[in-house]
């Protein structure tokens, strides 16, 4: 479970959120939207521990300490973030993993056909590639490195953005199928992505409103 | 090369100034020494030296002065004036070039490149252009003119020279080779410090520290390993040809020290040799030095992407 209790947070002097609550029970898939700057980047980096609230308190799982709450989170970010080393590397960060999970977690994202291509396969260097990588590869080498942590709570932040339709759909799929037994929290600008979430919320002014406390605007969005 | 070639394209106007500064100091100082070695002459020989011959040899003295405080000045402009068309050059295409999907590894490759390969090469052409331009320049010139002097002593300089020369190329495509992967591994140790901060949080929210930090320890050996082989061939390359340049100085004052008792040459056109074989000497002796620097330069350059 997930729980936000009257979180202030600041950037550069800005005020971002002001007693900001939030609670998302475990399994629960919950969109988030809103315009641009109004801090759901910010929210989903509070839960991943990547940001710490000026005042209130973020538990995932119970744990407060920002340093666990890491451990509990995978997060895919609007930009892949990848590293100058090998795709095996990129994925699982270093850790030990079966090479039967990395080989499901890498067809799960639709990276097998490709990596199958490449010279190393798997073990290819991306440092010497970086012309080479199409945005759409590396959000995939992104969201494998997500699926390979299978951390129970999986953070979205618009992982389609820089994809074209037809990766993004497959991104999508690829995500629902990972995240069905998961606690997800998506951030996107387009709603249509959220279709079977069980809530959505829309971020305004440092709130978060439920999508089905304001039918209207619910209306004009989906 | 097509770099340098934009550069010094830009620049035509400064680096021609530069160069005539050059021509304009180096004659002044031969006819400078051409006027010694005739003193020498004169005094060896017993003949009057009037206060025109002195005149002369006070004026040459004064322009050898000033054209070499106008050569190194002009050098230093028309370097200054590259260093900058390249700084911009660089900024100008990283705004025009369009943003690639992969923002981190973009960035810190863009990065990568203006803490290495531009700065180095700025600084090389700030320092150490138009001095190896000069320096070399100097060699050509002073070999035209010995050779108008006496052709037998010049080719006692010159054959060795040919010899150093073949060495010289031989020695300067070996550390080519080296230089340049040398200068791989630094970039690729260096992008891993940038992207890791670039990717800062994909880094904490997958513990992947470890990783960064045994990723630029296996980059930093990788570079080390490099650079060790890089600076134990460019001293050993460079101690050979230290000695080698030492030949043609010691070839020079046995023939020439004989054909001075022979009388088949004078005492003045002797000195005339001894003055000038540094411009021929040093330049060899610092070819290697100069060539790999060069070659260092160029390898940089050729990395930077200016418009």
């Amino acid at each position: 479970m997930i729980e936000l209790k009257n979180v202030a947070f600041t950037y550069q002097e800005k005020i971002v959120f002001q007693e900001l609550s939030l609670k998302v029970e475990k399994g629960q898939k919950v969109g988030i939207v809103g315009e641009s700057g109004c801090g759901k980047s910010t929210l989903l980096r509070l839960i991943a521990g990547l940001y710490r609230p000026a005042e209130g308190g973020v538990t995932v799982d119970g744990e407060n300490d920002p340093e666990k709450i890491s451990q509990k989170v995978s997060i895919v970010l609007q930009t892949p973030m990848l590293l100058p080393l090998t795709i095996r590397e990129n994925i699982t960060m270093g850790h030990a993993f079966s090479e039967e999970w990395i080989r499901q977690v890498c067809a799960a994202s639709n990276l097998t056909k490709w990596i199958e291509t490449l010279p190393n396969g798997i073990d290819t260097y991306l440092g010497d590639r970086a012309d080479e990588l199409s945005g759409g590869q590396a959000q995939r080498i992104a969201i494998a490195r997500a699926m390979c942590k299978n951390a129970q709570v999986l953070l979205l932040d618009e992982p389609t953005s820089a994809l074209d339709g037809e990766n993004a759909a497959a991104v999508l799929e690829a995500l629902d199928h990972f995240g069905e037994d998961k606690t997800v929290l998506h951030v996107t600008h387009r709603p249509e992505h959220l279709v079977g979430y069980d809530r959505i919320l829309r971020m305004e002014g440092g709130k978060l409103l439920e999508a089905n406390a304001s039918c209207a605007w619910r209306a004009v969005s989906l | 090369m097509r770099n340098l070639r934009l550069l010094l394209k830009r620049n035509r106007i400064w680096v021609g100034v530069a160069v005539l500064a050059a021509i304009f100091s180096n004659l002044s100082q031969m006819i400078y020494t051409y006027y010694v070695g005739e003193l020498a002459n004169r005094i060896v020989g017993r003949t009057m030296i009037g206060l025109a011959f002195l005149a002369v040899l006070g004026g040459f003295l004064v322009s050898n002065a000033v054209t070499q405080f106008l050569n190194q000045y002009f050098g230093r402009f028309a370097a200054e004036k590259m260093a900058h068309s390249l700084r911009m050059g660089y900024a100008t295409r990283l705004l025009r070039k369009a943003t690639n999907d992969r923002e981190g590894l973009s960035v810190s490759s863009a990065m990568s490149v203006a803490q290495n390969e531009l700065a180095q090469a700025d600084a090389y052409l700030g320092n150490t252009f138009f001095d190896v331009f000069g320096m070399a320049f100097t060699g050509i010139l002073a070999t035209i003119f010995l050779l108008l002097q006496d052709i037998l002593l010049t080719l006692t300089l010159l054959l060795p020279t040919v010899l150093i020369l073949v060495y010289v190329r031989f020695s300067s495509r070996k550390l080519s080779g080296i230089v340049s992967s040398t200068q791989t591994e630094k970039a690729r140790m260096n992008q891993v410090v940038y992207s890791a901060v670039s990717a800062f949080p994909a880094v904490k929210v997958f513990d992947g520290e470890a990783l960064c930090k045994g990723a630029f320890r296996k980059r930093l050996l990788a570079w080390e390993g490099h650079a060790t082989k890089n600076g134990r061939w460019h001293a050993l390359y460079n101690t050979l040809s230290g000695i080698l340049s030492r030949v043609p100085l010691l070839l020079l004052l046995l023939v020439g020290g004989y054909m001075v008792i022979r009388e088949n040459i004078q005492i003045g056109t002797l000195i005339v040799f001894l003055n000038l074989q540094k411009s021929l000497t040093l330049s060899i002796m610092n070819l290697p030095s100069w060539l790999s620097g060069f070659q260092v330069f160029t390898t940089n350059l050729s990395r930077v992407e200016i418009e």
